[in-house]
């Protein structure tokens, strides 16, 4: 094991995170305010990649130009989704629950029919600045520096959002204490638009930058969707420093084991990080465990 | 009662036509059978563990494909006929759902349908790359492939089914499934032992697709990871039960023969937008009527039910 090939996995995982942490954030907003657990998530991202791709291909649109399209896009079919097919869910907790899994889920399939008849199967991805700066012996792929920055200046944002904006605020009092924002005058039907315009907002801006990082086809979407629930679960639900951090960690261990074991392999650490956490780990590394 | 009876006459035609397919000697109806024969048993075997119990999963595929790739290797390695290997299969899945059971059944609602989801993909990635199970290149069965007998393995695995859901749908067995999907801690507070019935709903849910996946690969004589492990196989079998109506006797049946000829025309039609339509056809189902077509009908028509069952076809999404 020579040390610089370890600092470039630790880079390499890092630069990864970054754009991971952006993809859960999305989810960790919806399902804070809402408690569904948008199973359509992934599918928003390689919907966005995918468009992205080619984009870039046919008339050289490059990812950064169409990150701000993508993010109102995103916006857009969060707004369609929670105002069209969630408004009127069962009021019973529990069938609440199975009905927005199977709506989502049905939503994640209709948008993998969609993909599949606009893109096709292949295999794409965004083929820009795929040169890299060298400092010392450690590489810094462009591409992967610039998406890294950007997501962690979109996450800025959206922190700052919400906590310094009234709405950011009000956003914040509904995932909390949903019956407690509603005595303090908070229009919870908006909130949980809100949140899905937020959330499938950012899911398609991490999609805009994972296009060039990563080569997908519409079968990709549920990986995706397990990447972001996986570092929700590893960080803690509702705790946004813990999904930056498992974020992080994820990305250090998709970078690892794909280097030293396979990329299939790698393939399957989100979904290895989310067994061994939900079943040893429950409220994730930094939430406290849970008082139920 | 003339009712009832008329109903018992109902499935018997339906399930002796069924039997007397294969007698035409045309493969093309014999499919087309087999489609619907196929994907109703699949329906009865998600319907236990995610109607009866609540537990929605989106990973019974992952016994469906361990029963299939049981023939393709049990016929291709160890020559041996494909029935008992399906039958090995079964057993296999049995007993790997008592361990897997215990762990993923400690979770709940979304954790335990992606944790699922995550298991058939895992699973799916595992066989694609270890030589064992002949990687992404599949594996070819060998020769002697016989339809009919599919055809009858899969009619009898359905009618199992159907006659296992029937009893569950009436013994205490599936009185306690339905509470625990009611509200688990109050039915772990009433004296029912939670864990152990759930994860002998899980088991039975296992052991259906593995025997069904079985005869699929001898069906096919041919298997690879993401035909097998194929996430629209899923995806028709939620949706068949949706439609039909989730935790209910005759749902899968219902849902199973009106959707199964249905996907089988638009995915030979429109085999790039049928997943399309199966996802808008889910939600369409659960905004318009989100108990399925069983329930609707015996609500309207309805015979009289039973306040318990009156009371747990409300709760259903």
């Amino acid at each position: 094991m020579h040390p610089e090939l370890v600092v470039q996995l630790i880079i390499n995982g890092l630069l990864l995170g970054g754009v991971f942490a952006l993809a859960a954030l999305g989810l960790n907003v919806i399902f804070g305010v809402t408690r569904i657990v948008n199973l359509a998530h992934g599918q928003i991202i390689v919907l966005s990649a995918l468009t992205c791709a080619v984009a870039f291909q046919k008339f050289g649109i490059t990812p950064i130009e169409a990150l701000p399209v993508a993010l109102v896009a995103g916006a857009i079919i969060g707004i369609l989704i929670e105002r069209l097919l969630l408004r009127r869910l069962p009021e019973h907790a529990q069938s609440r629950e199975w009905a927005s899994l199977l709506i989502t889920f049905g939503v994640s399939y209709f948008l993998v029919g969609l993909s599949l008849a606009i893109f096709s199967g292949d295999f794409r991805s965004v083929a820009y600045l795929t040169t890299s700066w060298t400092v010392g012996r450690i590489d810094f792929p462009k591409a992967q520096v610039l998406a890294f920055s950007l997501a962690i200046l979109i996450a800025g944002i959206l922190a700052i959002v919400l906590r310094s904006t009234k709405t950011g605020r009000s956003l914040r009092a509904a995932s909390q204490n949903l019956d407690g924002a509603r005595v303090c005058g908070i229009d919870i039907g908006r909130m949980r638009t809100l949140s899905f315009a937020f959330g499938c907002g950012i899911a398609a801006a991490s999609g805009a930058l994972l296009s060039m990082i990563y080569a997908v086809n519409p079968d990709t979407g549920s990986q995706f969707t397990l990447v972001a629930f996986s570092v929700v679960v590893l960080g803690g639900l509702g705790s946004y420093a813990g999904a930056v951090l498992g974020a992080l960690l994820l990305g250090l261990a998709v970078s690892f084991v794909g280097f030293y074991g396979n990329t299939h392999l790698g393939s399957m650490m989100p979904y290895v990080v989310f067994i061994l956490v939900l079943l040893f780990r429950p409220s994730g590394i930094l939430g406290k465990p849970a008082t139920t | 009662m003339n009712r009832r009876y008329l109903g018992l006459a109902a499935l018997a035609i339906l399930f002796i036509t069924a039997a007397l397919v294969p007698l035409s000697g045309n493969g093309y109806i014999l499919s087309l059978f087999y489609v619907s024969v196929l994907f109703t048993g699949l329906a009865y075997g998600w319907n236990i563990i995610s109607g009866y119990a609540g537990y929605l999963s989106f990973g019974q595929i992952t016994f469906f494909g361990i029963g299939a790739y049981a023939v393709a290797i049990g016929t291709t390695r160890f020559h041996a006929e494909w029935w008992i290997c399906a039958l090995a299969g079964g057993v296999i899945c049995a007993l790997l759902a008592v361990p897997m059971g215990y762990l993923m059944l400690r979770l709940q609602g979304p954790f335990f349908a992606l944790g699922m989801l995550g298991l058939a993909q895992s699973l799916r990635i595992a066989t694609d790359t270890i030589p064992f199970t002949g990687g992404s290149e599949g594996i070819y069965l060998p020769p002697g492939a016989n339809a009919v007998w599919v055809y009858y393995w899969s009619l009898m695995i359905l009618v199992l089914a159907i006659g296992l859901t029937a009893i569950i749908d009436r013994n205490a067995f599936g009185l306690r499934l339905r509470a625990l999907r009611e509200d688990e801690r109050a039915a772990g507070t009433l004296g029912v032992d939670t864990t152990s019935t759930k994860v002998k709903a899980f088991i039975l849910s296992a052991i259906i697709p593995a025997l069904l996946g079985g005869g699929y690969a001898w069906y096919l004589t041919y298997v690879e990871p993401s035909s097998i492990y194929s996430t629209e196989i899923e995806l028709q079998t939620v949706a068949m039960a949706i439609l039909g109506g989730m935790g209910t006797l005759w749902g899968p049946l219902v849902g199973g023969i009106l959707m199964s000829q249905v996907s089988e025309t638009l995915s030979t039609k429109f085999p790039q937008t049928h997943l399309m339509i199966f996802g808008a056809l889910i939600v369409a189902m659960l905004i318009a009527l989100p108990s399925g077509i069983v329930p609707a009908i015996t609500e309207r028509f309805g015979r009289k039910r039973t306040a318990t069952q009156a009371r747990s076809q409300e709760a259903i999404p």
